[in-house]
């Protein structure tokens, strides 16, 4: 869900755009870092970053009967950290709003902020707590996908309520608006996005273990013996 | 063809070899005049200049325009309406100010994205990438931007071909099918995406370039009376919003 251009007033764009700054500048902090050290770390983030743009034209069915689109910001964040995502998702950003007309560049602050930064906190944040509480890699993905679908759809949600508050009942009743009225299609996409991830890591375990192990996802396989081969 | 209709536009358009400053210069401040002026006249004009200079002299096709805006009027028109509805005591109505609220909203957004469509319909992204670097991001950042745009294009390919083959496989005939296939879909290109870029670091370290694909923007001057009548027209813009209001 991103917010058109033009949507919010100027004061809320400069703030969100404010807030979202010192994320982006350290996710671009930590990308430079990064580069500087492995310089093939160039070609694999920018794979990274297409795959979130692609990812987000792979159309879900959904329970209403309609279909929607993962944001791909929960398996960014489970698979390249959150601040590399915070860089990663602002670029995908600016390119869904140059290439398909999603979002704006007024907006790019705010929907950073919720889609690029709460988002993959979130998510990163539900998919390490189901790993550290004993639950298995595809239930902490399916956590981390969902919650990261939902805390964008919230935090949005909560970027409109603050912009439009509702004449009679002030920011609350705005806030109960925006929810109900995005819970139609965000609650079935974020449960869609978790299944999606079970699936998409079910996959990954079999075909790219190799991968998820570099990454930190999986703990490396210790070499099988000579003589067990 | 790329396969993204604004993208090809932004390649096909009569403005592609003109300046992309130039260009930001006239759409960033139509973007601004949208924002700041009151929807009415200011929005209506402002979104009538950038859809007229898109369709004129830029040659943008209409038909594309017209597609690429449906995204953000769906969520422009659900938001305002969400925006100008009133809870109270005695449930849902239409605020007091209900129609100028709605009006306004509308308008600035639409004229808003109108002006972002006419960079995006006219500059290609590959022109806009070296901007950034002027602007003081980064040369890594704007180097992850470019491959970005380099690769998605292949992914999308990709994509295409593989749904393709799913579908034909009645990949997507139930629901539980479509899930599984779009979980296949999405790993498959996750681990394309992963050797491609593999073996495009392969090929550069074997021709010696360490430190990434470095090629040579392609300089398009900037015009003078370009920048002129830019300046002058928003001016023109903003004088007109003003004695009409």
């Amino acid at each position: 869900m991103h917010i058109a251009e033009g949507f919010l007033p100027p004061a809320h764009a400069i703030g969100w755009t404010l807030a979202a700054a010192p994320f982006v500048v350290h996710g671009a902090r930590a990308v430079v870092k990064e580069v500087r050290e492995h310089p093939e770390a160039t070609l694999l983030l920018g794979a990274a970053g297409a795959f979130t743009f692609v990812l987000s034209a792979i159309k879900l069915p959904s329970i209403t009967g309609s279909s929607s689109h993962p944001t791909g910001t929960g398996v960014g964040a489970i698979l390249f950290r959150p601040p590399v995502m915070a860089l990663l998702g602002t670029v995908v950003l600016l390119f869904q709003a140059l290439l398909l007309a999603h979002g704006g560049l007024t907006t790019l602050g705010a929907n950073a902020f919720s889609l690029a930064i709460v988002g993959p906190w979130v998510g990163y944040g539900a998919y390490r707590l189901t790993r550290a509480l004993g639950g298995d890699l595809l239930p902490g993905v399916f956590a981390g996908m969902a919650l990261a679908d939902l805390a964008t759809y919230l935090t949005t949600s909560v970027q409109l309520a603050l912009a439009f508050p509702d004449a009679g009942s002030g920011f609350t009743g705005a806030l109960v608006k925006f929810l109900g009225v995005f819970a139609v299609t965000q609650i079935p996409l974020a449960i869609g996005e978790g299944l999606l991830g079970v699936l998409l890591f079910r996959v990954l375990v079999t075909n790219a273990r190799p991968d998820l192990e570099r990454l930190g996802v999986l703990p490396v396989r210790p070499a099988e013996p000579e003589e067990a081969r | 063809m790329t396969g993204l209709a604004v993208d090809d536009a932004a390649w096909a358009s009569a403005w592609r070899t003109r300046s992309p400053a130039d260009k930001l210069l006239l759409c960033v401040g139509l973007v601004g005049c949208a924002l700041a002026l009151p929807a009415w006249p200011g929005s209506v004009l402002v979104g009538l200049t950038a859809v007229v200079l898109a369709v004129g002299p830029a040659r943008v096709p209409a038909r594309t325009l017209g597609r690429a805006i449906r995204w953000p009027l769906a969520f422009i028109a659900v938001g305002a309406l969400t925006a100008v509805v009133q809870l109270g005591g005695d449930g849902i109505g239409w605020a007091p100010d209900a129609a100028a609220r709605g009006g306004s909203l509308v308008g600035h957004a639409l004229a808003g994205s109108a002006a972002v469509l006419l960079l995006a319909t006219t500059t290609p992204l590959s022109d806009l990438l070296p901007a950034l670097q002027r602007l003081r991001v980064p040369a890594a950042v704007v180097e992850v931007a470019s491959v970005v745009y380099r690769l998605l294009f292949v992914l999308l390919e990709s994509l295409r071909t593989i749904r393709e083959a799913q579908t034909a496989r009645l990949g997507y005939s139930t629901w539980r099918r479509s899930y599984r296939s779009s979980g296949a879909l999405a790993a498959a290109v996750l681990t394309r995406s992963w050797d491609r870029a593999h073996r495009l670091q392969e090929g550069l370290a074997g021709r010696g370039m360490d430190t990434g694909l470095r090629v040579l923007p392609e300089v398009l001057p900037s015009s003078r009376v370009f920048r002129a009548a830019t300046v002058l027209g928003l001016a023109a813009l903003v004088s007109a919003s003003q004695v009409i209001a």
